[in-house]
Parts: structure tokens; sequence; C-alpha cells
């Protein structure tokens, strides 16, 4: 699995040569390892280190665009926050990458400070990601450890049926109803119905996000 | 009258003059009393051809059949003095017409000349005493000299007014100081030579210089008239013989002596009139013929002797020649009006007065339509400078609008090295102040922060160009390089439109002759056009492609695009100003497209092309071929 402490790792991905190379300057000065990419493709061409960074991408490039690429990412497994560069920004470009998840959207020429704060909020927001995919990952393990009658008794207690109802529409005793919802309790760790809930609705977004 | 016959058949001729005198006085000649002819016998003192004597006669002759009563036989005889002369000869002509005219005997002599008058009235017993004699063209001096006239002789004498001549040279000849008078050697010539020098001292008082060439050969007046200087006049009455002997008519040596003269000639006879003289006091022979004529037509009728005998004298006229008063400069104002003028050619109004006013009309017509014409190519000239220049105010106006269009492109292509510049001049302050040392790669940065400098400068530089209101050139430049100057922002552009743009340049480059800016404009135009076809399609068909292709003294570009076309009943409107597919668009950019090709000598045509999607064809003259064609259109 990955490992949480490897030191953050930026992509720079833009046509225009002297301004990659300048944005590995300054990066590079600024402390942080980073990659460069002449376009989307370049990108998509090596597999991606599973490692915390993020994205610098400019919106309009020859061939598949930043935008382009911002869609593709998740096909390919890749999670890493975008901060977007653009040379003129127009409205609805921004709208749409920002409702796509991006971090940032920055004009050229980007200052320093903006760009080094954008990354900084794009590592936060990598970190908080990561963290969620980990909860998500956890929880998916506790929960591929119920049986099947388990998850049955589950469903209905988050369902908010009541042991006897359950029992009846599984038609076995309230007693074993009991017993199977303590091994559910135990088995994801929760301590009261309440936090099965919780646990439940937790686990339903991650599946779906 | 029974009385008068009787006396001549019975007396004969020897009746006293008184006797004839008082019948002639009382009664017609028998001629008149019986109707047969009546003969007039004109004895002339010089040759037939004399101008004097042929004037004379005609006017004589004239005046005798225009009288009353029976048809008059007239005889001319010329004792042709001064070339035969001498008692000897006088005596055989009188023998001679006694002898001819016996059987003819002359009811009236005329004589013409104070010659012909002396011999008549010499040898007067000899030939036909009872004739009464008339004379014509006799000076009036010369009556003085002869002894007193019988009464039946009578007539009207003439006096040559040389004088009058010459005060109206004066006249007309302010400037002239010298007056040249010549004459010849023959009596006659030496009595008109006599008068003058009579005159001289009366012309000593209007004339700084009177000059007489008098009994000179011909040869040597001829040479001093040559000379004369230009403020002189001659006047000449001719001579019959020069100082060589040699004999003329007047009118013969006054003719050679006007034909050499530096100065204008005047002269006393009328009948010099026309041989280049200007003219003067002259007598009318003709006119002195008729009064003769007239004379002896009341002679005849036996009534006249009053008229007849009358001592006036025939009238000088100012006769001018027209042709010399125009060669000789005179004031035609100084011509009296009672002047007889000759050769007076009718001036242009008089002679041709509806001519000239259709002539003037059309010539009026023909400035009015001419001013007109002008006034119209000055308005015309000031429309097309107008129109040319409203022209070029919308073909710059076009520009800046599209190049606002590309402003997204633009921005990009400057903001794209300004964001190197800045990242890199930030890079290296981070570098500076970790203090760490890295001057080789501070070096790096530093070049490229020049480097990308100058792409940013060099970005605006073409774009000034393009928005610059600029004077229309007309200048050989490389095509490649011009397109090359517009290719990065349309590039720009086209990737702002998620399209790609394919630019084919020939090799070697085309040199074309034309304004650089205004065919950037129609590329920018047609690619922006293409750009706009094909905006709808997934962004993988947005393709658009410019070729240059050079063929013989031809450049071609070619705009192609992957769109849908153009629909047939769009074709012919394509390039009409206001015509758009666009909802957003003017209508004006195609239109400009042709214009500015149009001005440029070349053509632009719009096909769809094999594999869908349009194709714009511009063909323009490349340099060399019509290299310097059409300099004055925007």
């Amino acid at each position: 699995m990955m490992d949480r402490r490897a030191p953050p790792l930026i992509h720079v991905i833009d046509d225009d040569e002297p301004l990659r190379t300048a944005l590995l300057r300054l990066l590079a000065a600024a402390g942080f390892e980073a990659q460069a990419h002449a376009s989307a493709g370049d990108f998509l061409l090596y597999p991606v280190p599973d490692r915390p960074g993020c994205l610098l991408l400019d919106v309009r490039m020859p061939g598949p665009s930043g935008l382009d690429l911002q869609a593709a990412l998740p096909e390919h497994g890749v999670g890493l926050p975008i901060i977007f560069m653009t040379g003129h920004a127009d409205v609805p470009t921004s709208v749409r990458a920002m409702k796509a998840g991006a971090v940032d959207f920055l004009e050229k020429p980007v200052q320093r400070q903006n760009l080094l704060d954008a990354i900084g909020r794009a590592l936060v927001h990598d970190e908080r990601l990561r963290r969620e995919r980990d909860d998500r990952d956890r929880l998916r393990e506790r929960f591929a450890l119920l049986s099947p009658r388990e998850q049955e008794v589950l469903e209905q207690v988050v369902a908010g049926k009541l042991n006897k109802q359950i029992a009846s529409a599984l038609q076995v005793s309230e007693r074993t109803i009991k017993t199977l919802r303590a091994q559910c309790m135990d088995k994801l760790g929760a301590t009261s119905a309440a936090e099965l809930g919780i646990l439940v609705e937790r686990m339903r977004r991650g599946s779906e996000g | 009258m029974l009385f008068a016959r009787m006396l001549r058949s019975a007396a004969g001729r020897i009746l006293c003059l008184c006797c004839l005198a008082h019948a002639f006085a009382l009664a017609p000649l028998a001629a008149m009393a019986d109707h047969r002819a009546a003969n007039v016998l004109v004895i002339y003192s010089n040759g037939r051809l004399l101008p004097a004597n042929v004037e004379g006669d005609r006017g004589l002759r004239e005046a005798l059949s225009g009288g009353a009563g029976p048809a008059v036989n007239v005889f001319d005889e010329f004792l042709d003095i001064p070339r035969f002369s001498g008692p000897a000869y006088l005596s055989a002509v009188t023998t001679y017409l006694q002898q001819k005219y016996g059987s003819h005997p002359p009811d009236v002599i005329v004589a013409g000349g104070a010659e012909a008058l002396a011999f008549a009235l010499e040898h007067r017993a000899a030939l036909f005493p009872d004739a009464p004699i008339v004379h014509m063209s006799v000076p009036k001096a010369n009556l003085g000299t002869l002894a007193k006239l019988p009464p039946d002789v009578v007539g009207t004498p003439i006096e040559f007014d040389f004088d009058r001549t010459i005060e109206q040279a004066r006249r007309w000849h302010p400037q002239a100081r010298r007056l040249v008078l010549v004459t010849g050697a023959a009596a006659q010539d030496r009595a008109w030579e006599a008068r003058l020098r009579d005159a001289s001292p009366r012309l000593g008082k209007d004339w700084e210089t009177v000059e007489f060439l008098a009994g000179l050969p011909t040869s040597a007046v001829l040479r001093h008239l040559e000379k004369l200087p230009g403020e002189s006049v001659v006047f000449t009455p001719g001579y019959w013989q020069d100082g060589e002997g040699r004999r003329f008519t007047p009118r013969e040596s006054t003719q050679a002596l006007v034909a050499a003269s530096s100065a204008p000639v005047y002269v006393p006879f009328n009948t010099f009139v026309g041989i280049g003289v200007v003219g003067g006091y002259m007598l009318d022979f003709e006119g002195i013929g008729r009064q003769a004529g007239r004379t002896v037509n009341e002679v005849l009728h036996g009534a006249a002797s009053a008229s007849a005998a009358a001592t006036a004298t025939m009238p000088n006229v100012l006769n001018v020649d027209w042709r010399q008063v125009r060669r000789w400069g005179i004031d035609e104002r100084a011509i009296p009006d009672t002047a007889v003028v000759h050769f007076r050619e009718p001036g242009l109004w008089e002679a041709h007065r509806l001519e000239v006013l259709l002539a003037v009309c059309v010539v009026l017509l023909q400035t009015g339509l001419i001013a007109g014409l002008i006034v119209e190519r000055r308005r015309r000239k000031l429309a097309v400078q107008a129109e040319q220049k409203q022209r070029f105010e919308l073909v710059h106006a076009s520009r800046v609008a599209v190049v606002g269009e590309l402003t997204g492109a633009i921005a990009h292509e400057i903001n794209q090295p300004l964001g190197a510049i800045l990242s890199n001049a930030e890079a290296a302050e981070m570098i500076l102040a970790s203090g760490a040392r890295r001057p080789d790669e501070l070096r790096q940065i530093l070049a490229d922060i020049r480097r990308d400098d100058l792409r940013a400068s060099e970005v605006i530089r073409r774009l000034r160009a393009l928005l610059a209101k600029h004077q229309v050139e007309h200048q050989r430049f490389n095509l490649n390089e011009a397109v090359g100057d517009v290719t990065s922002i349309l590039r720009a552009e086209a990737r702002r439109r998620g399209a790609t743009l394919e630019i084919l340049l020939p090799n070697p480059a085309v040199t074309m002759v034309g304004d650089r800016i205004q065919i950037q404009q129609v590329l920018i135009n047609l690619v922006l056009n293409a750009l706009e076809a094909v905006a709808e399609l997934p962004e993988p068909r947005r393709r658009v492609s410019v070729e240059v292709e050079k063929t013989a003294g031809r450049v071609t570009l070619l705009v192609r695009d992957r769109g849908t076309g153009i629909a047939p009943d769009q074709m012919p409107r394509l390039f009409d100003s206001f015509f758009s597919t666009k909802s957003t668009g003017m209508g004006l950019g195609l239109s400009i497209v042709r214009t500015l090709v149009e001005a440029h000598g070349g053509r632009v045509t719009a096909e769809n092309g094999v594999d869908g999607g349009a194709v714009f064809r511009v063909e323009l003259p490349a340099a060399g071929a019509n290299g310097k064609k059409k300099r004055e259109q925007t």
C-alpha cells in the first residue's frame, strides 16, 4: 500500500516548455519535488506513482485539454487534486473545472504565493482524501467480515426496524436477531444502533464516491 | 439749222471760228439733226495700253453709249508721245488722220492729254476744223501755258494733287522723318520733278529730310530704296524714262520701285493702286473719261457749252490699298470716311456671320461641356477618394474587431511568456534567499527570462502591426513570414476553441507584392471563418488547414475546414456584406476578404471539399508577374 509519509510529488502539465521549466524551477526552489509533462497524453503514458501530491494543469493544450484529463483521471485510478492554470480565464471553463472538483483555478502569470498557497491547499485536500479513502477501505474490510445473515439483519436495523419486526420478516426468533445484531456491532466496532447507521451511511457514500 | 448746213456745204471749212462757235452754241450738230450716227475721234497723247488711257476710254465709252440719241462711232488714235515725237512725226500723223477720217469726218474730237490737245489745236486747220474739241486729262497748269482756247474747245481740266498725298502720308506715318521723292528723266518726268522741287520748301517743314532721286538709273534707285531706314516714306508719280534712257509707263516704273522699297510708297494715280502702293489723292481716270463723255454728249446735243466750259477741275479722291494699310501698320481710324478703300477683305464677321455665330455657339457649348465634364470628373475623383477612405476605415475597423475576437488567444500568447518570466524570477529570488551558490542555474534563469521577454514583446509588436492604422503599402514581402507572424495567435485561438490548425508553407518561401497586413487580415478572417465552421463538431474533428502554394506566377492560399460545408443556396451570397449564417456574425469577414484580395489583383472562391467541409481558395499574383499593378487601390 501507499506510504503516507512519502514526500509529495507535483505534476506540472503544460505544453509550453519555457513555462514548464520555470514552474519546475520555482517548485524546486520551494522545496517540492515536481515532474513535468508536455501534454495530457504524456502524463497518462506512465503509471502515476501512488504518492501525495497534486496536478498543476493547463486548461488548453493541443490534443486533450486539461478538462479532458480531469474527466479521464478517475478511470485511470488517479485521485490527485487538480489546480488549473489558464492564460485567459473564461467563466464557463472555470465553472466547469470547479464543478468537476478542481481545487483551484489560477490565472497566468501565477504569482508564487498564490501558487504555493494553492499547492498547500491541494496537498491538504489530498491528505484528507487519502484519509477518507483509508477510512473507507477499513470500513469495507470490516463489512466484508459480516456473514450474509448478519448483513440482512444490519440492513433491517439501519432501516429502523425493531428486533421483533426483523425476526418476523426473516422468520427467525427474536433472540437470534439479538445475537446477529450484537455480532454486527462487534465486527463493525459500533457501540449503538445509531453508530451502526452512521457507519452504513459512510459505507454507502464511500462506495458511491 | 438750215443755215448751218448751208454754211457747211457752201462755204466749206473756211468759216471763221466765231461763226462756228455761234452755230455750235445755237444748234445741235448735223449728225444729230439727220439722225445718222455721230463720229467721235479720240486722240490720246500716249500709248494705247497706258492704264490711264484704258480707264479713261472705258469711262468715255460708258458715258457715250449711255447718252440719248443715235449710236456713236468712237475712233481711237494714239500719238504715243513721248516715245515718238517731233514736228515731222506729228505732221505725218496729221496727214494720216486726214486721209483716214476723210470719209468719216468726226463730229467731235476728244483730246486725251495735254500733248493731244496741243496737237489738235496746232493741226486743227489741217485736220477737221469744224469739229469741236473736248479735252480730257489735261492738267490745269498745261491749259495755262496754251494760248487762250477757242470757244468750241471745252473740257474739265485735271490737277495732280501731290501735296495732299504727301500730307496724308505724313499723317499716317507720324514716326517717319525722311521723305524720298522719285522722278525720271523724260520731259514729263522733269515737269513732275519741277513741281515737287517747287513744293520742297513747304515739305521741309514737315519732314526732317527730303531726298530727291531724280533721273537716276532704275537699278540705282532700286538699290537705294532697298536700304531705306525704317522711318522713310516714298512718293513717286512714276516715270517714263530713267537715267539710262530706259522707257516705262509710270505704272511699270512704280511697280519696280514698290517691289524693291523697304518703305511705304505713295503715288498720285489711281491706276497704280494694287501694285503695292499705299495710296494717295488720285484722279479717277474712268471718271475723267465719263466726264468727257458727258461733255461730248452735250456738245452733240448742242446745248452744253455752259457746263462743258466750266473751269472746275476733276476732283482728287483719297485712294488706299487696305492690304498696305495693314502691312505698314497704319491706324485704321486715321482713314477718312471719304477715302476709297481697295482690296479690303471683308472681316470674318462680315463674310461669314452665320458660320461665325455657329462656331461660337459650338465652342461655347463645347466649353460648357468640357467644364461640366471636368467638374464631374473632379467630383467623381473626390467620391472615389472618399469611398477609398471609407473602405480603408472599414477594413481597419474590421481588423480591430477581429483582433478583439482573438483576445483570448492573444492573452494566452502574452501570458505564457509572462508566466514563465514571473516564475523564473521568483525561483531565482528563492534560490538567492536560500543562500545556495548556484550561479549556473541563475545564469540560465536570466537567459530564459530574457528570451521569454522577447517572446512576449514580439507578440505585442505583431499585434500593434495588425491594429495600426497604417498607410496601405505596395511592397514586396515574404508571404511565408507574413503567415508565420500570425500563426502563433491563430494557433492559440484554435487551441482555445479546441481545434487544430495545420499550416503548410512552401519551400522556398513565396514573395508577393502588396500590403502585408491586409494579406494577413485575409488569412485571419478565413481561418476564423473556418474555426467557426468546425465549432460544433466533436473536438478531434475540429481541424482547419492552411496551405500556401506557388504555381506559375500565382500564389494560392487554401483554407480548408472539416465542417459541414457551404449550402448551395448560400454560395452566391457568401462574399456579400452583412451576409452571415452565424447569429453573432456581422457578415463582414468574407466580404472584406474579397475586397482586399481584389484590391491585390487576385480573386477568392469558395467550394465544398471532396472530403466534406469548405475550401476557400485565394489566388494572388506573385511578385514579378504583375508586380506594378494597381498601386492606387486600397
